[in-house]
């Protein structure tokens, strides 16, 4: 008799073709904005706090700014874990319990009582929670949409800049009025708000690696222990050469992206514009980059011109008026440059993200965001502090800005190396012509199953079988 | 010979008194000369400061910072008068008052006028010095001061029972102390750091100053009054503190929190309202696959006629 469990299986074949383009994907993409709201939004205006943290434990400037370092490197480097835990529990559990970690770091912070305990709650705490959020989100996001996915990803992202916008002057307020303990306490409160949008993800199927479990029955504990955690992991990705270059170029556009956020406050400081000019350069700056990001999702499913392409225009421009930005003497000048850089900030990241099914297939995007943010964290880990030094050894923060402008740059080049880079149309998602049969693995037997434009029609190695 | 003898013994007393007469004289001298030069360096020293006025009704005013007792000549001039006269007189005021004997005339020297006085500084001469002129409108204000601590915060500093606070003043010129109170009603209290080392911490780096303190109590409130001590006056400044109970952030804090569960409660409630309708679909889907594999299997079972009428009734 048949077994009542396989009737799901057999019923949804592929969980991720029913892509609704509309509907609740739309609430979906709220969830998205109000994440990265409190996700990123919140990390650029965590500047207010660290003035009283440099007063009040009287530590350097340096050693405060090591918190947003260890909180963006564990969002990053955490990624696959939660790009894995998705694939097994889906993305609704995954995120509510994200919201949960992240709120209660900011609460443990408000306690602390030395800057190790705030490296401990801000950075590890809270840095686990945010990527237990953000991933299964935007995964969640692209899921939804196929012909709109750029503008719905552009749209979900406006929620950094108006975060962005609006937190500064409440972060300040808060701090005025509760001091930096109450103001953190609050904004564990705030973070719990993710939790609500995690409780929006309605899982369009089944999780991915819950429908193997049945075929596994049959094989020793270890083999199918370690293809477990490579199809959680999508580690087949790790020999996909389009997907290496794309990694190296995040890398590359990570390690420039944040450092103007951390030092453009401080370097207006340093040629003495006052507080509130140097808010307003950072407050425009934002706007630049909500319009940027929404235009450039909506340019981008036009379709007049390939993603890689357009990514590519918008990271050059990007460079370009990042290295200006030291050049900029008058306030007049350093606004309109900032302008420019924060447009072309803001269009990049929807592409950066949106181009990631054309490159690996909408099936592993989930496992492809996991590993290319553990990437890229390099690239995070390495930019702010380089940054840092070359301002103490240098004295101003013209050197940091043309090295973050060449990182952007560099990130440029390396994705003009991107396989079909230099072809007008684009290819299929993954394209059989050039798949050599070492790409096909388990995983490709396994993909067999689920989707039917899985390529490789050689026998699977390994057990599995659908 | 005794007309000589006395004749010269007075001469010699007369020439004795005449050179005590002098030097009673010199000594008499040279107790003025100190007392006119009047300054505390060995040689006078004057320092100038100039402000140039154009044409008529041009007010400046120009901040001096004193940080000890000087000699200070203020000197202004005045081009581009119209009439373009040969004199005219003016005479300095201080704090509005005209000084007394101040007034001079200024002759023409090349187009221009120059009127200039030698003030010597105590603490009781600070503020500000004009020239004004009786034919022209033009008013040159010198301000001497100690050096004035700007970027005050006007929002009081805030913490929390149990907890520290740091309280910091600056300033560009380096004092020769800082001292610390804290404003009782109309009186100040020394803050001694010596007498009291659990709740108090100072540190002094130059142009900077911060205060500590420690195990912060609700009486601990207050203005705190940061004082800079120059040769000639100190410079003051004060910060509020305010210290406040961890109850305050908690309200907030509690209401976000449940906004939050109530949220999650709707969200998950209202999809659950509406998955029942799904619930039903996906059961008769089920219920119509078994059925399809049940004749498929047992197509020469004897159930088949069941399965048919099973089929016929759906």
């Amino acid at each position: 008799m048949e077994k009542p469990q396989e009737r799901p299986e057999t019923q949804q074949s592929s969980p991720q073709m029913a892509a609704p383009d509309g509907g609740w994907g739309w609430v979906v993409v709220g969830s998205l904005f109000v994440t990265s709201a409190l996700v990123f939004g919140l990390i650029r205006s965590l500047g207010v706090f660290f003035v009283e943290f440099v007063q009040y434990f009287d530590e350097s400037a340096q050693a405060v700014s090591w918190i947003t370092s260890i909180g963006l490197a564990m969002q990053q480097l955490m990624s696959p874990i939660a790009a894995a835990a998705c694939n097994v529990y889906g993305a609704r559990p995954v995120v509510m319990m994200g919201g949960f970690l992240s709120g209660l770091g900011f609460i443990l912070a408000s306690q602390a009582k030395s800057l190790l305990h705030l490296y401990m709650t801000m950075g590890f705490t809270s840095g686990l929670g945010w990527a237990l959020v953000f991933t299964p989100t935007v995964a969640s996001v692209m899921q939804y949409f196929t012909m709109r996915r750029s503008l719905a990803m552009g749209l979900g992202f406006t929620g950094v800049g108006l975060a962005s916008f609006a937190f500064s002057p409440l972060f300040q307020y808060l701090v005025e009025v509760y001091a930096w303990r109450g103001a953190l306490l609050l904004l564990g409160g705030l973070s719990f708000n993710m939790i609500a949008c995690g409780a929006l993800i309605r899982p369009l199927g089944n999780p991915k690696v819950v429908e193997k479990t049945e075929n596994s029955t049959n094989l020793n504990r270890c083999s199918f222990l370690r293809s477990r955690i490579y199809e959680c992991f999508e580690l087949s990705l790790l020999s996909h050469r389009g997907f290496l270059t794309y990694a190296v170029a995040i890398t590359f556009f990570n390690a420039g992206y944040f450092i103007p956020y951390v030092h453009l406050v401080a370097h207006s400081r340093n040629i003495d514009f006052t507080e509130y000019q140097a808010a307003f350069v950072i407050s425009v700056t934002g706007v630049a980059d909500i319009v940027g990001r929404v235009a450039s999702g909506w340019a981008s499913d036009l379709g007049k011109m390939r993603m890689p392409h357009m990514l590519v225009v918008w990271t050059g421009l990007l460079g370009l008026f990042l290295m200006l930005i030291p050049a900029a003497a008058s306030y007049p000048g350093l606004l309109v440059v900032s302008l420019a850089y924060g447009f072309c900030a803001g269009a990049m990241t929807p592409l950066a993200f949106a181009v990631v099914p054309e490159i690996v297939g909408i099936e592993r995007v989930l496992g492809a965001l996991g590993l290319v943010q553990l990437i890229e964290s390099v690239g995070g880990l390495l930019g702010a502090p380089l940054s840092g030094w070359l301002k103490d050894y240098t004295g101003t923060y013209t050197a940091s800005f043309i090295t973050a402008g060449s990182f952007i740059v560099l990130g440029m080049l390396v994705t003009m190396t991107l396989p079909y880079f230099w072809s007008c149309t684009a290819p299929l998602p993954p394209s059989p012509s050039n798949r050599k049969s070492q790409d096909c693995s388990i995983e490709d037997g396994l993909l067999k199953a689920t989707s039917p434009d899985s390529v490789c029609e050689t026998v699977p190695r390994g057990g599995y079988t659908a | 010979m005794p007309h000589t003898q006395q004749s010269s013994r007075e001469g010699a007393l007369f020439s004795m008194a005449n050179v005590m007469l002098l030097i009673v004289l010199l000594l008499y001298c040279d107790g003025m000369n100190t007392e006119t030069t009047s300054s505390p360096e060995s040689d006078p020293v004057i320092t100038t400061k100039k402000a140039v006025s154009k044409g008529q009704s041009q007010v400046i005013i120009e901040e001096l910072t004193i940080l000890t007792p000087q000699n200070i000549e203020l000197l202004c001039n005045l081009t581009d008068l119209p009439n373009n006269p040969l004199y005219i007189t003016g005479y300095w005021t201080k704090d509005g008052q005209e000084i007394q004997n101040s007034e001079e005339t200024v002759n023409r020297n090349n187009e221009q006028y120059i009127l200039k006085r030698t003030f010597r500084i105590e603490t009781r001469d600070l503020g500000n010095y004009s020239c004004v002129f009786r034919e022209n409108e033009a008013q040159v204000t010198f301000v001497l001061d100690v050096p004035v601590m700007k970027d005050k915060r006007d929002k009081p500093v805030v913490s929390y029972i149990g907890d520290s606070v740091v309280l910091e003043c600056k300033l560009k010129h380096t004092p020769n102390t800082w001292n610390w109170y804290k404003a009782n009603n109309t009186e100040k209290v020394f803050i001694n750091v010596t007498a009291n080392p659990l709740n108090y911490k100072i540190l002094n780096n130059g142009t900077k100053t911060k205060l500590t303190v420690l195990n912060l109590t609700e009486e601990d409130s207050g203005k705190y009054i940061c004082s800079a001590e120059f040769d000639i006056k100190p410079s003051v400044s004060y910060v509020q503190l305010k210290v406040m109970s961890y109850t305050e952030p908690l309200k907030p804090f509690i209401a976000i929190v449940v906004e939050v569960v109530v949220l999650v409660t709707l969200i998950l409630l209202w999809e659950k309202c509406n998955k029942p309708q799904q619930n039903n679909s996906s059961e008769s889907d089920v219920y119509s696959e078994q059925t399809r594999k049940l004749t498929h299997d047992e197509s020469n079972g004897s159930e088949n006629n069941t399965a048919r009428q099973r089929k016929v009734e759906r």
